[in-house]
């Protein structure tokens, strides 16, 4: 043991002996070290934002489209597939909205024009639509059962639609839906996951079937599962839709999007991630040729320390240490600046700072693997030294 | 063959060279007891060095055993030879041989590194070894710092901190001036005691005399190993090969 500290201190010394040099040769473990934290940390961090998005979302909203039987022309939902479709155990709430095709929506009826060039969605969904998407007001309110009976017609609008035509909240405003006028009763927020709702129209189905003829089969369908069972819901859809029919369905997991999304968003990280493991690798051939040069700049020193009694084998270790004490301080030194990227970089992207002990450990750990390799081919050439050679006697 | 020996070189050859073969050492035998006082003479490229690397154990024989307190050097592991050089023996070389990044203090407690010592036994054990050649003023002085006397004299305190059987000294006042070599000199008069061999590689007439013996070489061999008596008088010993020291 006290082996192990007198070899330290020797280490030690041999290294303050020449500080600048030994700053240098630590720069590639705090490079390396600090890109690779900071990468994977970042990644980390932006899949633990992910995560929160994805929980607050939820990832049991399944979204069906109507595809029909090949060549069918504007396929449709059956009427009563909202009842066929909570039949199932798995399913939670599901709702079935039209996407009204040929209808263009204006400000008004002069401008219809360009938003013929332009269409806007006009989308014919009832209440529960609000609910399984978990659309939040903006302001005013959802069109709802009195505006039906009295044949009334109310539009709500998404709020980049709002933006457009210059809504301001609160105000009567009607606009021009397929030549009708649509009076605007609420502004709905944006929804994560279905960003076209941003910038379209929302009529009830009984007004689409009034003014547009619509008729009452839906061409989507929004369904939240049970979150353990979304796979198996995903699956069983088409089969509850069609009981046995042909026609074919479209479904999918609005979130999965996000979370490949996300995933492409880390190939930047990855790069990072690995120049700083070249840059590590780079780093200890650094070690090995500045120790190496070191090793025959004092020879005629480890022939001293050979006639003092020290064997090869200490001789060895310490070159070995000085090695592993550059790794060990520069990887230290880099899992610090790394952990203060994350840091700095989350806080600005309001990001909660994920930060993994395990991460900087295995930071070090690596700029302490990479200088033991380095240092096997200077402490061995140190121990093969001859004494009598390094030192002339006289 | 009587053993107990401090060293012994039975027969002992150092060949240097594979294809033109160098005889740095011929055959030689000779023995070192404890508390010698051994003066080695010969012109330059005699062997004297070589022989003083294997006494010090730093090198090995090509040919014939070299044993140490009778135990035979050939069948020991590097470790182990190197233990025992660092508890027998203690070096003093002609240009001193400092470690330059390191005080006098710590130079004088690299020969106690590895024996288990913490480091105020150690740091005292250094700094009694310093004031004992009145150097305690010089303990945190570098040695570009030190004089070559101040030096050699470190070199020395750092020789006997192990307290070793045998000083082994190649040629030590050969980098001083002569006021300070006679200064080193002086130093090596008294370190030789009943416990400790002194053997001292030197072309000084004055160290050689007052050494109690006086080993001769020439071309790899030894040609006279005589007991002389202390300056003045003259040798009583049986080497008959005349005066072979020279200068080199
Ligand atoms: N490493 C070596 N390689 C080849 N020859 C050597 C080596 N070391 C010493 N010699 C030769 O061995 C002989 C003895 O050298 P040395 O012991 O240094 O003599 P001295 O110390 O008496 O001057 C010389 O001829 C020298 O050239
Ligand atoms: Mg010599």
């Amino acid at each position: 043991m006290s082996n192990v500290r007198d070899l330290l201190g020797v280490a030690f010394s041999g290294l303050t002996a020449k500080p600048t040099r030994t700053l240098l040769i630590m720069l590639g473990p705090i490079i390396g070290v600090s890109a690779i934290v900071a990468a994977v940390g970042l990644t980390e961090s932006a899949k633990g934002d992910l995560q929160q998005t994805l929980s607050e979302l939820g990832t049991n909203l399944i979204k069906a489209e109507a595809a029909g039987s090949f060549g069918t022309q504007d396929p449709t939902f059956p009427e009563d597939v909202v009842i066929r479709v909570e039949a199932l155990s798995t399913v939670e709430s599901a709702t079935a909205v039209i996407n009204l095709s040929g209808i263009v929506t204006s400000p008004y009826a002069a401008a219809d024009s360009y938003y013929t060039a332009f269409p806007i969605p006009v989308i014919a969904a009832d209440s529960a639509f609000l609910d399984v998407m978990d659309i939040a007001m903006v302001s005013g309110r959802w069109i709802n059962g009195f505006d039906d009976a009295t044949a009334g017609r109310a539009a709500v609008i998404g709020s980049g639609l709002a933006d457009e035509f210059a809504y301001i909240p609160g105000t009567e405003r009607t606009i021009s839906i397929g030549g009708f006028k649509y009076g605007v009763v609420g502004v709905m927020d944006r929804v994560v996951l279905e960003p076209n709702l941003d910038n379209a129209v929302v009529i009830s189905p009984e007004a689409a079937d009034r003014d547009f003829d619509s008729g009452l089969e839906a061409t989507t369908l929004y369904v939240r599962s049970d979150p353990e069972q979304t796979l198996v819901t995903e699956d069983a859809l088409p089969v509850a839709i069609n009981l046995g029919g042909n026609d074919e369905v479209n479904t999918s997991v609005p979130t999965d999007a996000l979370e490949s999304a996300a995933a492409a968003d880390t190939t930047l990280q990855a790069i990072v991630a690995l120049m700083g493991g070249l840059a590590l690798i780079v780093g200890g051939v650094g070690i090995a040729n500045v120790m190496s040069i070191s090793v025959i700049q004092r020879s005629s020193e480890i022939g001293i320390r050979r006639a003092l009694g020290h064997g090869r084998g200490l001789i060895a270790w310490q070159f070995m240490l000085e090695s592993v004490v550059v790794g060990l301080m520069g990887g230290i030194v880099g899992a610090g600046v790394g952990a203060l990227v994350v840091t700095f970089v989350s806080r600005t992207r309001g990001w909660v700072v994920v930060l993994n002990p395990g991460l900087l450990l295995m930071g070090v750990v690596a700029a302490v693997g990479v200088s033991v390799v380095a240092g096997l081919y200077p402490s061995t050439k140190a121990a093969r030294l001859e004494p009598l050679e390094t030192l002339r006697l006289g | 063959m009587t053993s107990e020996h401090l060293l012994e070189l039975d027969h002992v050859s150092r060949i240097y060279g594979e294809e033109v073969e160098v005889h740095a050492l011929d055959s030689v035998s000779l023995t070192i007891d404890a508390g010698e006082f051994v003066s080695i003479v010969g012109p330059s490229g005699s062997g004297k060095s070589t022989m003083l690397g294997l006494l010090g154990l730093l090198d090995l024989p090509s040919r014939g055993e070299l044993r140490v307190s009778g135990l035979p050097v050939s069948e020991m592991t590097d470790a182990q030879r190197s233990r025992l050089r660092g508890d027998v023996v203690g070096f003093v070389f002609q240009q001193f041989h400092l470690i330059p990044y390191l005080d006098a203090r710590r130079n004088v407690e690299t020969a106690l590194l590895y024996r288990g010592l913490s480091p105020t036994h150690r740091r005292e054990m250094a700094m009694d070894a310093l004031d004992r050649f009145s150097l305690a003023d010089r303990a945190g002085h570098r040695p570009v710092q030190l004089s070559g006397g101040e030096q050699q004299r470190v070199a020395i305190a750092r020789a006997i901190v192990t307290d070793p059987d045998l000083i082994l000294a190649d040629e030590p006042t050969g980098a001083l001036d002569s006021t300070n070599a006679a200064n080193v000199m002086e130093i090596f008069r008294g370190l030789h005691s009943p416990d400790r061999a002194v053997a001292i590689v030197t072309h000084d007439p004055l160290v050689a005399a007052s050494a109690g013996r006086r080993i001769s070489m020439r071309d790899g061999r030894i040609v006279a190993d005589e007991q002389v008596e202390p300056v003045g008088r003259t040798s009583t010993s049986g080497g008959t090969l005349g005066d072979t020291s020279g200068p080199t």
